[in-house]
């Protein structure tokens, strides 16, 4: 139930997203509200929930591209499993442990498209050039952590596993 | 058998989800797919949000440039009748040239080859990764859009649609890494080909030779060799022109002649040539 509600709020997140980036006329940078809410299922979920509204929300997000490849819905279950080994680590559960936790997240989450997409392209100085907006999405996708997880912790609080993310079942 | 996956059926499922996704990513090559039940279903619910969002927005940005606009309304309005008796001035002009251009044509025995209908459509959102510069507009199949076909505004190219679904459809822009359209400098007629940068501000002109006659400030409009784009439309301006000491081929830098940051209604053009007798899943 509390997948179908993150799904739900994703596609919310992402429509609003495209909306707003225009208004602020970004070019390249992004807000990365899919890996907000990845990292939030890392972070206080099952493995196999998390993993599975991870690859929904992952879908959303190649849906959104404007040319789906499969590529997002894989992505986002790895940065699922690694936010959620490196959840064992570091505090992800306050509010800014949160935010800063999704920044990494976002981090990787970009390299690693921009890794994949530049092995498969043609024009690799062109994806190079698709990272100078970085640093904008990082701080933007930091906000944004820090403004949702009041919502998402609202998402069924009871469901949450006890003794914190990083558990394998 | 059958207790190995019993006992392992979550770490297999979770690997299933990176494995199965990702290798269809490297089989396709980043080509999209064409759209499935499950994608149109997402798009049919989030292309009108992104309709109402985008009118909440602009209807906010309205409110307040229209209070900022009259502060400064006397300054504007003077600065106006100058900028309407200039353009008077061109109308003019224009209209004789247009008279003369007709009379050219018919001469000639021009005929025109747009035949199909245009279709004006809104931006309604960005899409969502850097990855893929692309936008979404408001208008899709069922308003005759298609695969392939050119997305222009008055002042030049935008792009060409890559996906279209029942009421939207997702526009390439041409500073996407992806993009090649086929191209001529207007005032050589020298050929090339320009490539998207890929920082959503610039696109290379590429493949023309490096004695070839390029300068800053030529304008760069399209070939129509592509089977896409008609000829003629407008591209950008040359920022930059670099020889290389090898190489067959010089590296120029274009400026788009569309704000892709401001730009708010676009024009759809129909398909042309050779383009209009393929099959969308052909134009890929």
């Amino acid at each position: 139930m509390r997948g179908l509600q993150l799904g739900l709020l994703a596609l919310v997140l992402l429509s609003a997203e495209s909306v707003l980036v225009r208004g602020f006329g970004l070019e390249v940078a992004r807000v990365d509200v899919t890996v907000v809410v990845v990292v939030f299922m890392a972070v206080f979920s099952r493995t196999v929930e998390g993993a599975l509204t991870s690859f929904a929300v992952g879908y959303l997000l190649d849906v959104f591209t404007g040319r789906p490849t499969g590529l997002f819905p894989a992505l986002a279950v790895l940065v699922f499993l690694v936010a959620r080994g490196a959840a064992q680590l570091l505090d992800g559960k306050s509010r800014l442990g949160f935010a800063l936790f999704t920044t990494g997240a976002s981090a990787g989450h970009s390299l690693l498209a921009f890794l994949l997409t530049w092995l498969t392209s043609k024009s690799a100085e062109g994806r190079v050039l698709s990272l100078s907006g970085m640093p904008a999405q990082l701080l933007l996708t930091l906000a944004a952590a820090w403004l949702l997880f009041p919502l998402l912790s609202r998402l069924e609080p009871g469901e949450r596993t006890e003794g914190g993310g990083g558990r394998l079942a | 058998m059958l207790s190995f996956l019993s006992r392992h059926r979550e770490p297999l499922l979770v690997g299933a989800l990176i494995i199965v996704p990702l290798i269809n990513f490297l089989a396709r090559g980043g080509r999209g797919r064409e759209p499935n039940v499950l994608d149109r279903a997402v798009l049919s619910v989030s292309a009108p949000l992104q309709s109402g969002l985008t009118w909440v927005v602009d209807g906010v940005g309205a409110s307040v440039s229209a209070y900022v606009a009259l502060r400064g309304a006397r300054e504007a309005a003077g600065q106006c009748r100058v900028q309407l008796a200039e353009a008077q001035r061109e109308l003019n002009a224009l209209t004789e040239a247009r008279a003369e251009n007709e009379r050219l044509k018919a001469a000639l025995g021009y005929v025109e080859q747009s035949g199909g209908l245009v279709v004006p459509a809104r931006i309604i959102g960005l899409n969502a990764t850097p990855q893929f510069q692309s936008f979404r507009i408001d208008r899709g199949e069922d308003d005759g859009v298609r695969v392939g076909m050119p997305v222009v505004t008055a002042q030049g190219v935008v792009g060409q649609v890559v996906r279209a679904v029942g009421g939207a459809a997702d526009v390439m822009v041409m500073t996407d890494p992806q993009s090649r359209i086929g191209a001529l400098v207007q005032r050589t007629r020298v050929r090339g080909t320009v490539v998207g940068a890929g920082d959503g501000q610039r696109m290379q002109l590429d493949f023309v030779r490096r004695e070839d006659d390029i300068r800053e400030g030529d304008v760069v409009v399209t070939a129509g060799t592509d089977g896409l784009f008609p000829r003629g439309l407008v591209l950008g301006t040359v920022q930059q022109v670099t020889r290389p000491t090898v190489g067959l081929f010089l590296l120029g830098a274009l400026e788009p002649a569309v704000d892709f940051g401001t730009v708010e209604e676009v024009l759809v053009l129909p398909l042309t040539g050779l383009s209009a007798m393929r099959t969308p899943e052909g134009i890929r």
